[in-house]
C-alpha cells in the first residue's frame, strides 16, 4: 500500500480506529518518538487553469510527528491539531516501513467504508444535477 | 512637529479589555465551537478567505473570542499563523480532479458532466423562516444522516474544465505550463507590476466586501461590462506533501472545501476573434468572493484608467488586516497632532482677522 493511500485512510479515520491500529503495535514493539507532535502550516500551491502558472492559495494547520520503531522511521502529517493521531499515525507508518505492520484487512475495511460513505454523499449532491428542457428549440431560434 | 511620548491610562485599557466579557455574558448558554463552525459555516468560510489560513475550527474560535467580528477573527488568525513555522508546501493541488458538491454555468446549459446545483441560496424566497427559532437540532442531524444513508453510492468522477472545451476549439488561448516558483505575499514585500502569483494570492486573501464593491463598479460601466460566468465549481481540494523517507511518494495531509471560477470576456479589439479569462478561487464556498475575484483578474489583464484595471489600487487597498488597521488606528490618541492642527487653524483666523 503505498504512502498516499495509507496515509489517507488513516487521516479520514476517526481517532480511535487509529488508536486500536496502533496499540496493536505498541504492545509488541518499542517505540521511540524522535519528533514529538507539533504544529506547523502547509503552504498550499495550485496551478491556475488559465495561465497555467503557479501560486499560492493559502495556508492550512497540520501536526506533524516522527517515530522510531526499531530501526524504521515512520512519519505522520495531517491537518489539524490532534496530537494523540499524530503519533499513532507515526507508528503504524513505522510499522508499515518495518514491515511488520498486519491490518491491511482492517485499512481496507475503513478505506471501503469511506469510500461508501463519500460515494453516498455524492449521490445526493447529484440529484441536484439540472436536466434543462428548452422552450423553443434552439434550431428554430 | 515632534512626537510627544505620553503615558497613563493602563489601568483604564486593562479593565476595558476585561469589559469585552460584559458583552459576551448576557447569556449562560455557551457557543460551542463545533456550532459556529457547523452552522455558521459561510461566515467562518469568509474569515479563513481572508486569513488565508484553513483552519475551521480556529476561525471559530476566533469569532467566539471577538463576538463575531469577521475582521478581528481575520487579525486573531493571522497572529497566531505568525507563530507557527512553515514546514511544507503542498505538491501542486490540481482543482480538475476536486470532488464536486457544486458545479454550474452560466454559458453553456449542456456542460460535460452535468450542472449540478448543490446546496444554494440563489432560488429561495429569501423569507424569514421563523420556526428555525426553536429547532430540533438533533433531529435535523438524525434526518439528513439517514438521508445520506440511505443513497445508493455513486462513484464519484472528475468533471472536465468548461474552458478546456474552448481551448480544444482555440477559442481560448492554451498557454504552457509554467513552473516558475511563486511569489509569497506573506513574505515579501508587493512590488509592482504584480507577478501574476502575487496578484492571485493576494485576490483569495482579500476582504469580500472590497472585491465584491470593486467588481460591481466594473459591471456598472467602470470596467470592461458584464463577463459571462464559464464556470463555478465548489468542491472538496485534496491536499498532499511529500513523504521525506521516499520522495516517490506523498503522504495525504486532508483536504479542503474551495470555490473556484473562470469568467469569460471578450477579448480586446485587437483580438476580438477569441475570448479572456479571468480566474478566481477562494477558500469555502464563498461564490460572490470568487467571481468578484475573476472579474478583477481579467480587469487587472486588461489595464485602463478605472480604479478596477489599476493594479496597486486594486491589489493595495483590499487587505482587511491592512484596511481595518488603518482605518481603525484614527481612534487611537492623536491629541498632539490635532494641536498642532488646531493651532494651525486659530493662527490662520487670527491673521485673517488682523
Amino acid at each position: 500500500m503505498n504512502k498516499r493511500r495509507l496515509s489517507k485512510i488513516l487521516a479520514k479515520a476517526g481517532p480511535r480506529q487509529v488508536q486500536e491500529l496502533a496499540e496493536e503495535i505498541k504492545a509488541q514493539h518499542e517505540i521511540t518518538v524522535v519528533k514529538a507532535p507539533e504544529k506547523s502550516l502547509v503552504m498550499i500551491k495550485m496551478r491556475d487553469p488559465v495561465k497555467e502558472s503557479l501560486f499560492y492559495l493559502g495556508e492550512v494547520i497540520v501536526s506533524e510527528a516522527i517515530v522510531d520503531l526499531d530501526g524504521a522511521k515512520g512519519t505522520a502529517v495531517l491537518m489539524g491539531d490532534d496530537y494523540e493521531k499524530a503519533l499513532d499515525m507515526a507508528v503504524i507508518d513505522a510499522a508499515c516501513n518495518k514491515g511488520v505492520f498486519a491490518r491491511f484487512d482492517a485499512l481496507e475495511q475503513l478505506e471501503a467504508e469511506q469510500n461508501r460513505r463519500t460515494e453516498q454523499e455524492n449521490a445526493l449532491f447529484l440529484k441536484t444535477m439540472v436536466n434543462f428542457t428548452s422552450m423553443d428549440s434552439e434550431a428554430a431560434q | 512637529m515632534a512626537y510627544v511620548a505620553v503615558s497613563g491610562g493602563e489601568e483604564a485599557i486593562e479593565s476595558s479589555i476585561q469589559l469585552l466579557e460584559y458583552y459576551r455574558s448576557n447569556s449562560q448558554k455557551d457557543l460551542e465551537l463545533e456550532t459556529i463552525e457547523t452552522k455558521l459555516s459561510l461566515l467562518v468560510d469568509r474569515v479563513m478567505s481572508e486569513a488565508g489560513l484553513y483552519s475551521p475550527r480556529y476561525a471559530a474560535l476566533a469569532l467566539k473570542q471577538c463576538e463575531g467580528s469577521a475582521e478581528e477573527a481575520v487579525f486573531l488568525l493571522r497572529a497566531y499563523r505568525s507563530t507557527l513555522k512553515r514546514s511544507y508546501d503542498t505538491k501542486v493541488a490540481d482543482t480538475a480532479n476536486m470532488r464536486i458538491v457544486r458545479r454550474i454555468s452560466a454559458a453553456f446549459k449542456d456542460i460535460q458532466g452535468g450542472q449540478i446545483l448543490g446546496a444554494t441560496y440563489d432560488y429561495t424566497h429569501r423569507l424569514m423562516n421563523f420556526s428555525l427559532a426553536e429547532e430540533d437540532a438533533a433531529g435535523l442531524c438524525r434526518r439528513m444522516q439517514a438521508e445520506i444513508d440511505a443513497q445508493e453510492p455513486v462513484s464519484v468522477e472528475p468533471c472536465g474544465r468548461v474552458s478546456e472545451e474552448l481551448k480544444k476549439e482555440g477559442l481560448i488561448d492554451r498557454y504552457p505550463l509554467d513552473e516558475t516558483p511563486p511569489f509569497d505575499v506573506t513574505q515579501n514585500l508587493l512590488e509592482f507590476p504584480a507577478s501574476r502569483s502575487a496578484r492571485l494570492q493576494t485576490l483569495t486573501r482579500a476582504d469580500m466586501g472590497f472585491l465584491s464593491g470593486l467588481a460591481y463598479s466594473v459591471l456598472r460601466g467602470f470596467g470592461q461590462v458584464h463577463p459571462t460566468v464559464g464556470e463555478l465549481r465548489t468542491g472538496y481540494l485534496e491536499l498532499e506533501v511529500p513523504y521525506l523517507q521516499d520522495e516517490s511518494e506523498s503522504l495525504w495531509i486532508g483536504e479542503i472545501l474551495v470555490t473556484e471560477t473562470e469568467v469569460f470576456n471578450e477579448s480586446d479589439s485587437k483580438n476580438q476573434l477569441k475570448l479572456a479569462c479571468g480566474y478566481g478561487i477562494i477558500f469555502g464556498r464563498n461564490e460572490n468572493k470568487a467571481i468578484a475575484m475573476a472579474v478583477l483578474d481579467h480587469e487587472l489583464d486588461q489595464g485602463g484608467d478605472y480604479p478596477s484595471q489599476d493594479e496597486e489600487f486594486v491589489l493595495m487597498h483590499g487587505d482587511s488586516l491592512e484596511m481595518n488597521g488603518f482605518i481603525s488606528h484614527l481612534k487611537l490618541p492623536h491629541y498632539v497632532t490635532f494641536q498642532s492642527k488646531l493651532d494651525a487653524v486659530r493662527k490662520t483666523r487670527r491673521e485673517n482677522h488682523e
